[in-house]
């Protein structure tokens, strides 16, 4: 009868190990509630422990307890958690299309009518954090990404180039700066999900941002529509001004290139800012946004945003007053103050300022004249997503191995797979 | 009762075997005939897991460059491995001195992880900051310095030899190893009939190695056809668009991986072990004729 005594061993290993796994999380035992907190961002943890020690001091009882995973394994440790039991009570949430799986799961709860600070939020804010089919909030909005130009002070005064205001002065511009072998923008090929973003930063104005995306949505409008190819090109006109290995340099290299001065410009988000000041604290920063490119349906330069990130509440918690009221806490212009000051993001809170100037200009641009992140913010509902359409097939034009119109057709061939205008 | 003892010697190996081995292999294959909503299990899928993936856009259109990518890799490999490798392996038997140091020099790259030695050879070549190019900028060969993983011409070449690189030691190992294992009074005959250095090795050492070959070759090409880690360190995985400049690079064990864990389409737990069990059918059979064929020109030779 010995073998079965291994297999019994095997068995108790095995039901150790599940169990361990489900008791990842529980309240402690001091009558306090604590409530277990998910996100994606390790290197923010020792902000958010100051975050939420200003949490616990003015709501005695209630503990949060702050874990982090790896952004790219994020999605699958969450989903996972959720389904089971051990999830978390309140848990950073990704921004429009990553969200809805999760919704239509069920596994969200509904903040409209519960957390009443949602008000302090303007309504494009919340749209990241809205149920397509509901069109119900399940997210507290953290905060939004911008995207723009970054430009060197110090080498636009030593050659005499100033923030343009045409597209012709851009050009002339970069062509000084190339002159005086300066590459004029630093770009990023390898990290291609960089590319849909110059698209929209250089080329929204082309394809009329806002205005194309309504149409679009509506089905009068699709992604082989002219104007839309023309904005692709728009890429191929710059590519002279980027650099000539750009499709080896990854999104550090390009920054690199940037900070230490090798390039003049470079498209990047505002969660750039921080980074490029780190690999060089002399480096004197401008920000603009592209003037409207030739041929523009919008006559203005346009300010690319979206919201990244918001916080919501797990449908099985067993601290659902606890984690609305935390919840509830996270809409003051206390905790979106914290969240720019302590994590240097750009929080959506009414009324809150931004730590940086930089950061001001940018959102002020956005609040003004704001653009989409297209792909982000619409086209990752379904499979395959829009913007690794768009991102494959503008590393493909940049390269020379299709044209803007094969671009745009196998973006249109890839999402009208699942998208539906309504 | 012998029997009853070697019962208890097998019994950890087969179980451990069957526990990580066969039952996942199992589990994937009925896993891929099922519908799948994230991790539950949903209706009876038929075939539709298979034929999705041939039929899906642009899945579709990224399988068969991904598998031509797969066998130039395999290819590729395994020229550098059986040439280089071989020569390496013969200087070093004729070697007097620092046969073993080198020998283990040789082997260190390949205890390395292949995510460590991708990131380690995208440093040297990056095209900017890397000291490949630089070196090349310095002694007066700029033209020859490009983006090497950049460029849809050079990217799936470096990507090889860097594969190459890393698991030259194995090779050199093991023609080592069958080069001492054969007697020398085969060369010595030969000798004695009055063949040269180039006839000894190309009509009696060379045959006599045929079985190491084939050993190599059928590894590396199991290895080729699940190559994965490397790739992903040298290129950079991006959602779920093929990887390298213009999908240059994009191999079958990188599609597995977008299908399985980036795509983020409910069904793909469904789609990826159809697309497991494709890979594992057609990784096993040709293993299995080819190994076939060695044993068939072995027991010619002898």
């Amino acid at each position: 009868m010995r073998p079965h005594r291994g297999f019994a061993v095997l068995a108790v290993a095995a039901s150790l190990a599940a169990t361990a796994a489900c008791t990842a999380t529980g309240s402690s035992g001091t009558g306090d509630v604590t409530l277990s907190l998910w996100s994606w961002r390790p290197e923010d943890t020792a902000a958010y422990r100051q975050i939420f020690a200003a949490f616990e001091k003015s709501h005695p009882g209630i503990k949060v307890d702050f874990k982090a995973y790896k952004s790219t394994e994020y999605n699958t440790v969450l989903s996972t958690g959720l389904t089971q039991s051990g999830g978390p009570d309140v848990m950073q949430l990704r921004a429009y299309g990553g969200l809805q799986p999760l919704i239509e799961a069920g596994e969200l709860v509904a903040l409209d009518g519960k957390v009443a600070g949602l008000s302090n939020f303007e309504t494009t804010s919340l749209e990241g954090a809205r149920g397509k089919k509901d069109s119900k909030v399940y997210g507290v909005p953290l905060e939004m990404s911008t995207f723009q130009i970054y430009y060197n002070k110090d080498l636009f005064s030593r050659y005499g180039v100033q923030p343009p205001v045409t597209w012709e002065q851009m050009l002339t511009g970069a062509r000084t700066l190339l002159d005086n072998n300066v590459t004029p923008f630093a770009t990023a090929g390898k990290d291609t999900w960089l590319l849909p973003l110059y698209d929209d930063t250089f080329a929204a104005t082309r394809y009329g941002g806002p205005a194309f995306e309504k149409k679009v949505l509506a089905g009068q409008a699709t992604f082989t529509d002219p104007d839309f190819v023309a904005a692709l090109d728009v890429l191929n006109q710059l590519k002279p001004y980027f650099p000539k290995d750009m499709m080896g340099l990854g999104e550090t290299e390009a920054q690199t290139l940037f900070a230490t001065g090798k390039a003049a410009m470079i498209p990047e988000g505002s969660f750039a800012l921080g980074p490029l000041q780190a690999i060089n604290p002399e480096l004197e920063l401008g920000v603009f946004n592209a003037p409207p490119a030739p041929g523009a349906v919008v006559t203005k330069p346009l300010q690319v945003g979206w919201v990244d990130a918001s916080y919501g509440l797990n449908a099985k918690s067993g601290h659902q007053k606890e984690a609305l009221e935390l919840l509830q806490w996270m809409t003051t212009t206390e905790f979106g103050q914290l969240v720019a000051d302590t994590l240097k993001q750009v929080s959506l809170v009414k009324g809150v300022q931004p730590g940086d100037p930089l950061l001001g200009q940018m959102v002020q641009a956005y609040r003004s004249n704001p653009t989409p992140y297209l792909m982000l913010v619409n086209f990752r509902y379904g499979t395959p997503l829009g913007s690794d359409l768009q991102a494959a097939g503008l590393q493909k034009m940049l390269l020379g191995q299709q044209n803007p119109t094969q671009v745009a057709g196998d973006i249109q061939a890839g999402v009208s797979q699942w998208f539906k205008p309504q | 009762m012998r029997w009853r003892i070697a019962v208890w010697f097998v019994l950890p190996a087969f179980l451990l075997y069957t526990l990580f081995t066969v039952y996942p292999l199992l589990s994937a294959l009925a896993n891929s005939f099922w519908r799948w909503q994230g991790t539950a299990r949903g209706e009876f899928a038929g075939a539709d897991n298979f034929t999705s993936l041939f039929t899906t856009f642009p899945l579709n259109q990224q399988l068969w460059p991904a598998l031509w990518h797969t066998m130039a890799f395999f290819a590729g490999t395994m020229l550098v491995q059986n040439t280089v490798g071989l020569l390496i392996a013969v200087l070093l038997v004729e070697l007097p001195v620092a046969r073993r140091l080198l020998r283990t020099v040789y082997t260190v790259p390949y205890l390395i992880g292949g995510l460590v030695v991708g990131y380690l050879w995208s440093l040297l070549l990056s095209p900017v900051f890397g000291p490949v190019n630089a070196s090349l900028r310095a002694v007066g060969l700029d033209s020859l310095a490009r983006a090497w993983l950049g460029d849809p011409a050079t990217a799936l070449p470096v990507v090889i030899l860097v594969n190459a690189w890393q698991y030259l030691g194995f090779p050199i190992l093991l023609f080592g190893a069958a080069l001492a294992g054969l007697a020398p009074e085969y060369t010595e005959a030969a000798k004695v009939d009055g063949a040269n250095a180039r006839q000894r090795f190309l009509r009696v050492t060379l045959p006599l190695l045929l079985p190491a070959i084939g050993v190599v070759s059928i590894l590396t090409f199991i290895g080729s056809m699940n190559t994965f880690e490397l790739v992903y360190s040298l290129e950079g995985a991006q959602g779920n668009q093929p990887t390298g400049p213009g999908g240059a690079t994009d191999v079958l064990g990188l599609i597995f991986y977008r299908v399985a864990f980036q795509e983020g389409g409910s069904n793909a737990i469904g789609q990826s072990s159809a697309l497991a069990v494709l890979l594992f059918a057609a990784t096993f059979a040709v293993a299995v004729v080819a190994n076939w064929l060695i044993r068939r020109r072995e027991i010619t030779l002898t």
